[in-house]
């Protein structure tokens, strides 16, 4: 049980007074979930193992020229060929153009209501920190919660 | 003349001539910790001995193909003599891309084919259509289908009717397989121990120990009790490379309920993850990501459509991406969709034996049908007319 097997009490050291808590606005919220959404669409969370190694000294022997590629048509080819997706979301102008396109496609919000769980453990969670507004499940997740995460950078 | 099938995915490249069978290779490159200077391309992954810490390097962006230097690395291997010794001028290729592909990016491609491959012909084509095909060539006799697509990058859901797409009808739910595994690494970052460089490991735990629960609810009150009661709970071993090469998950008969293993293992408790990730795909709003699951956009694109036709695709989903490979999700897929759909319409969702692969094998039966010469584009129709003649031939 949360509060303790034998009948034990939790006494929550938040390390300020309740009264002083910090809250966070519902724009913070917002921009720490979204950050949060963002980070997991990354491919890789650690740096290319390439960008670590030193520059190559003087004496150091540089790669053999390659095959020349056939047709190229110099760098305005080359330069096309690098652009990110939201560039190139951008340049499909798909608000000017006739639907359905990407956009139109994509699915609606659920007219369902969304489950909650504990930012902790994740299972079921009925209570709500007042300072950022993530969920918990019992007093134990919630000090958890306070030391680990609360104003802290999640990831 | 041979035809060279591939579906590009984001994350596997299914390549195979249409006399063959289909290859699965990594449709990437990769970098590791150990071999910093080296770059492994594809399927060269198996020569890396230690994948901890595997550095991936895409091609896609959000399901999109974005980086044409990487895709070109990837192709060179494929198409060259380590691999499928593809004879250009004699060869014909079919390939897939994602619904709603960018002008930019479908003009690119037709570059990339004709100019710079010079392949004979192309056809470019999405890969649910691909899977549609397949499907009304098992059976002949239904009129439409409704292709369930969920891959690396999304999943889309694509209603077809006599083999043409309703574009109006298809929806995209920005939940892939990437998602859950960079879910999963971390929720066990976060509760048990520093994975979020591994995303090779944690996919292949994923793999490995996730399913779709049939109650939900149920399952989280099992997954919270202690000892040998909790039957959802499972101990992963995780590999470390020289004595354990490949992570497991410890059979039940095996797991210590109480107490440490005695072997110097390292592993990984897992309960409710196992089915709380793949719930992403059933519920979206569970992580913050406001968009209908699988189920409710199934239901509100076919609503989206004819009533007539409704029927017939309640009648005919199918599965086909990686994520339909989870333990249970066509059941759940199929009960979700039953209690969403009028009790007169009878709903029916078919899992293919091989859902990665199934787009391939209509790539394969499209290439032997009569038909294939007129989909095509040929090479010097393209040098005569330009991108033109592939915006008017291919329905992207």
């Amino acid at each position: 049980s949360p509060l303790g097997g034998s009948g034990q009490v939790w006494i929550i050291r938040s390390g300020s007074d309740a009264g002083q808590r910090r809250v966070l606005d519902e724009a913070t919220r917002q921009r720490r979930l979204t950050r949060q959404l963002e980070a997991l669409e990354k491919d890789n969370f650690q740096d290319d193992p390439l960008s670590s190694l030193p520059p190559p000294g003087p004496t150091a022997r540089l790669p053999a020229f390659k095959k020349k590629r056939r047709k190229t048509r110099g760098d305005h080819f080359k330069q096309r060929f690098r652009k990110n997706f939201t560039t190139l979301l951008e340049e499909e102008n798909l608000s000017e153009r006739a639907e359905p396109n990407y956009l139109s496609a994509a699915a609606p919000p659920s007219s369902l209501p969304p489950r909650l769980f504990c930012c902790v453990c994740g299972f079921p969670s009925h209570y709500t920190c007042t300072t950022c507004g993530g969920r918990y499940c019992s007093s134990r997740c919630l000090l958890t919660h306070r030391e680990t995460r609360c104003l802290k950078w999640t990831l | 003349m041979a035809t060279l099938v591939l579906d590009n995915g984001a994350y596997w490249a299914k390549i195979g001539y249409s006399q063959d069978k289909v290859s699965v290779i990594p449709n990437c490159q990769f970098r590791s910790k150990t071999s910093r200077l080296k770059t492994f391309t594809a399927n060269q992954l198996d020569e890396i001995k230690d994948p901890s810490g595997l550095f991936y390097i895409l091609p896609f962006q959000k399901g999109y193909l974005v980086n044409w230097d990487v895709q070109r690395k990837v192709w060179d291997h494929l198409f060259g003599k380590e691999m499928f010794k593809v004879e250009f001028p004699d060869t014909s290729i079919i390939i897939t891309e994602p619904y709603f592909n960018f002008s930019s990016i479908q003009e690119s491609m037709n570059e990339i084919l004709f100019e710079e491959y010079q392949f004979q012909s192309a056809l470019r084509i999405n890969a649910g259509s691909l899977g549609a095909h397949r499907y009304f060539t098992t059976k002949p006799s239904e009129l439409c289908c409704l292709v369930v697509d969920s891959g690396f990058s999304f999943t889309h859901i694509v209603p077809y009717c006599r083999s043409k797409k309703l574009k109006e009808g298809i929806r995209r739910i920005n939940v892939g397989g990437k998602l859950l595994t960079n879910h999963l690494k971390e929720i066990i970052s976060y509760r048990q121990l520093h994975v979020m460089d591994e995303t090779y490991v944690i996919n292949q735990v994923k793999e490995d120990v996730c399913y779709v629960s049939q109650q939900f609810y149920k399952d989280m009150e099992i997954a919270q009790m202690k000892g040998e009661e909790n039957t959802v709970m499972r101990d992963y071993v995780l590999p470390d490379f020289s004595a354990i090469k490949k992570g497991f998950c410890k059979p039940r008969e095996e797991m210590v309920f109480s107490g440490k293993y005695k072997t110097g293992e390292q592993t990984l408790q897992l309960a409710n993850e196992r089915f709380a990730v793949p719930e992403m795909l059933f519920h979206p709003s569970d992580i913050g990501i406001q968009e209908m699951g699988i189920p409710e956009t199934i239901a509100d694109a076919v609503q989206s459509l004819p009533e007539e036709m409704h029927p017939h695709f309640y009648q005919n989903i199918v599965l086909t991406g990686g994520n339909s490979l989870f333990p249970g999700f066509r059941e759940r897929l199929e009960a979700e969709l039953r209690s969403l759909v009028p009790a007169h319409l009878p709903v029916n969702v078919f899992l293919p034996e091989n859902p990665v692969c199934y787009s391939w094998e209509g790539g394969k039966l499209l290439a032997h049908s009569p038909d294939y010469d007129e989909m095509v584009v040929m090479r010097e129709d393209y040098e005569e007319n330009g991108h033109i003649i592939c915006e008017e031939k291919f329905d992207i």
